[in-house]
């Protein structure tokens, strides 16, 4: 094997890893909150990407920059939908969310269709375009930006609910709903924010992808399912665990297309999944369900 | 809770439906042949999806406007729309309701995938099928297999475009051609492809021409890739590391949008990027998302016959109807197909399927819009073997026919320039 081109893939994978990260992380907490499972996550991250091409292309607002935009509309977004829908189905059955969330996949999907047309499109930015060289292995800037903003995304998310009293309660709620009713936390309040704060950062890692990964409304799919495969092998609910996981998929297919038939990388992932699910059910950094 | 259906709602729904039902035959007084038109209008093949209905509407508008189809007393055409959303469960699924609604002939679908289902409510219908797109040589090969060895007994899948095989053996060929013109001798290729139905039997048919014909060039490396992708830098890193003189590429639209800047950024020293066959390398959407990343990239793709003065004529009006968007592969081959359709049509004089079949069958079409080797006409296979693709290259940000000679516009760039 050649090591170089084993050393670029997993400096590749690595770069590329901060967005899958900072995508579960988004999914992991509004699953670790509220116990409900956004099928539209992928979407959402889609209509991220178009907010940044639309900034990028009507505003000349570079994707790195329009990120606070967009992570500002997601916001809005989810806290909407969890209000007007997800707030109704809380107790209700896992079946019924699921096709619930399936449905606001499916609107936010046919949306972007209308608005934005059927074919794939990318952001172009000059730095896109830009690659450093480290004797033999190059170095994407484009990726290198986006790894480093998703690392502080993830970080700054950490100071908030470690460190904020809104974060404190959406902890305490996470933990014990019923309790933290008790002590006087509006929890319903906590859950849109949560659901919110998740939106934002799937609409924050649309915008950080949108120079690198190329996008049309049919791609949502595709990173939901990315999303929860990641979020499974970190551990439902944990947020270290939905970071460490992101990472470690996209290493994992990146070093799988070095090895394997690049057709099977995806192959990688799903095997990692199944492994995860046979021998350590609550995932790598995952609790045990009480 | 459900609303359980009473005796009094049930007769009103019923009276209305027969309203309806009485509505249609007073409405439609010229009689009109029903032809299902579907292709992938949604989802990842959706941009030469739309441009394959646009391309058929034009032409079924062309045929009504001229008198329709004459032997049947002026029969207009009427096209029932479908839609695969680039899947092969919703290809057949369409296939079949347009069939329920009156669907006399079918024409599509531009993915493999979908055509393939297509096939099986075709023959088990009995309604004759013309392929517009689609280039998996088994779409039509397992029928006529079925059919030579009794297992059916007629064949209704027919097709005008290029198979895979027709494609490798072309591209081989074209690439000696070019190279040779141009003084160079390559030595080491690398194919790269997306992992579908088209992608795989594309490559195959290149791989198998390449074996057949024994050129100077070797196919050094071959990497495929899921599609859609996330992520192409380390298949580029292994085409890298093969050292290549020249890249192969059989992309998707999407997959394009992510190799050519990955290419580019990889900084490959090589003579150029020519495509064996394939979406994403030429079309509008594509030049205006990776414009100088497509400059000098050649493929061997169907093409219209731009020397003609009716394809200049079509191309206009497309133009005009499609929001600035130029005539190509896709909507010049459903367009050819709506005319091969009411050619046959007119030659029948009849709207039975077994008529129909025969009528296909002796077709000898020579008004195509695109690049032909010569008349539309179907062999023992079904397939049309004059549909031939041709070598277009990206010049000042346009596609231009280059190679074969008699259909080049323009001199091929080749090898490309040193950025």
């Amino acid at each position: 094997v050649d090591l170089t081109l084993a050393a670029q893939g997993l400096l590749s994978g690595l770069l590329f890893g901060g967005v899958y990260s900072l995508m579960a992380v988004g999914l992991s907490l509004i699953f670790g909150v509220m116990r409900v499972v956004n099928f539209a996550h992928g979407d959402m991250m889609v209509w991220g990407m178009y907010l940044a091409y639309l900034l990028a292309a009507r505003a000349g607002v570079d994707p790195y920059l329009g990120l606070v935009v967009c992570a500002a509309a997601l916001f809005a977004l989810g806290l909407g939908v969890q209000r007007a829908l997800v707030d109704r189905i809380m107790d209700a059955p896992h079946e019924m969310q699921i096709l619930l969330m399936l449905g606001v996949a499916l609107v936010l999907e046919n949306a972007a269709l209308v608005a934005f047309g059927p074919e794939p499109t990318r952001v172009r930015t000059p730095l896109a375009a830009t690659t450093w060289y480290l004797g033999p292995l190059y170095v994407d800037v484009a990726r290198l930006c986006t790894f480093g903003m998703a690392i502080a995304l993830t970080a700054l998310l950490y100071l908030f609910l470690f460190r904020t009293a809104l974060g404190r309660s959406i902890r305490a709620a996470a933990d014990n709903p019923y309790g933290a009713l008790v002590i006087g936390t509006d929890v319903r309040r906590v859950y849109g924010v949560a659901f919110g704060i998740g939106a934002a950062c799937v609409g924050a890692a649309g915008a950080l992808v949108s120079p690198i990964l190329p996008f049309e409304p049919a791609t949502g799919l595709s990173l939901s399912v990315t999303s929860f495969n990641i979020v499974i092998i970190g551990g439902m609910g944990s947020l270290l665990g939905a970071f460490v996981g992101g990472l470690l998929v996209s290493v994992a297919e990146s070093l799988g297309a070095v090895f394997l038939a690049p057709s099977l990388k995806g192959l990688v992932s799903f095997v990692l999944l199944i492994a995860i699910l046979l021998f350590r059910p609550t995932g790598l950094l995952g609790r045990r369900p009480a | 809770m459900s609303t359980p259906v009473t005796r009094r709602t049930f007769l009103a729904a019923g009276a209305a439906t027969a309203a309806a039902g009485w509505a249609v035959p007073l409405r439609a007084q010229p009689r009109a042949i029903k032809i299902g038109v579907i292709h992938p209008v949604t989802g990842p093949l959706a941009e030469p999806g739309q441009a394959c209905r646009l391309g058929a509407q034009m032409a079924a508008d062309t045929i009504n406007a001229a008198g329709g189809i004459k032997s049947l007393g002026g029969a207009k055409l009427e096209l029932l729309l479908g839609d695969t959303q680039t899947k092969p469960d919703v290809g057949r699924a369409e296939a079949e309701r347009v069939v329920n609604a009156g669907a006399q002939l079918l024409m599509g679908s531009f993915d493999s995938g979908s055509t393939a289902a297509m096939v099986p409510v075709a023959q088990q219908r009995r309604v004759p099928f013309l392929v517009d797109i689609a280039a998996a040589d088994p779409i039509t090969a397992n029928v006529a297999k079925a059919v030579r060895d009794g297992q059916q007994k007629v064949q209704y899948v027919y097709r005008n475009f290029p198979t895979g095989s027709t494609f490798g053996r072309r591209a081989v060929q074209y690439f000696g051609e070019v190279f040779k013109e141009a003084g160079v001798s390559p030595k080491r290729l690398v194919l790269m492809y997306c992992n579908d139905l088209f992608g795989q039997n594309s490559a195959r048919g290149f791989q198998a021409a390449h074996a057949a014909a024994k050129p100077a060039w070797d196919i050094v490396e071959v990497i495929p890739w899921p599609e859609p992708p996330q992520d192409l830098s380390t298949e580029v890193s292994r085409a890298k590391a093969a050292r290549p003189d020249i890249i192969a590429p059989i992309t998707r639209p999407a997959s394009a949008q992510l190799l050519l800047p990955e290419i580019r950024k990889q900084r490959i020293e090589m003579m150029g990027i020519v495509g064996p066959g394939s979406p994403g390398l030429y079309e509008a959407g594509q030049l205006a998302v990776l414009k100088e990343d497509l400059e000098y990239v050649l493929t061997s793709v169907p093409w219209p016959n731009f020397k003609s003065p009716r394809t200049n004529a079509v191309a206009e009006d497309y133009r005009k109807r499609a929001a600035g968007k130029t005539f190509d592969t896709n909507s010049g081959y459903s367009y050819d197909g709506m005319f091969v359709i009411a050619d046959v049509l007119e030659r029948a004089a009849s709207t039975e399927a077994d008529a129909i079949v025969e009528a296909m069958k002796k077709t000898n079409y020579t008004g195509g819009l695109m690049q032909y080797g010569g008349p539309i006409a179907f062999n023992e296979i079904g397939d049309n073997a004059n549909a031939i693709p041709t070598m277009i290259q990206i010049l000042a940000q346009k596609p231009v026919a280059v190679w074969p000679r008699e259909a080049a516009l323009h001199k091929f760039v080749f090898p490309r320039p040193r950025a």
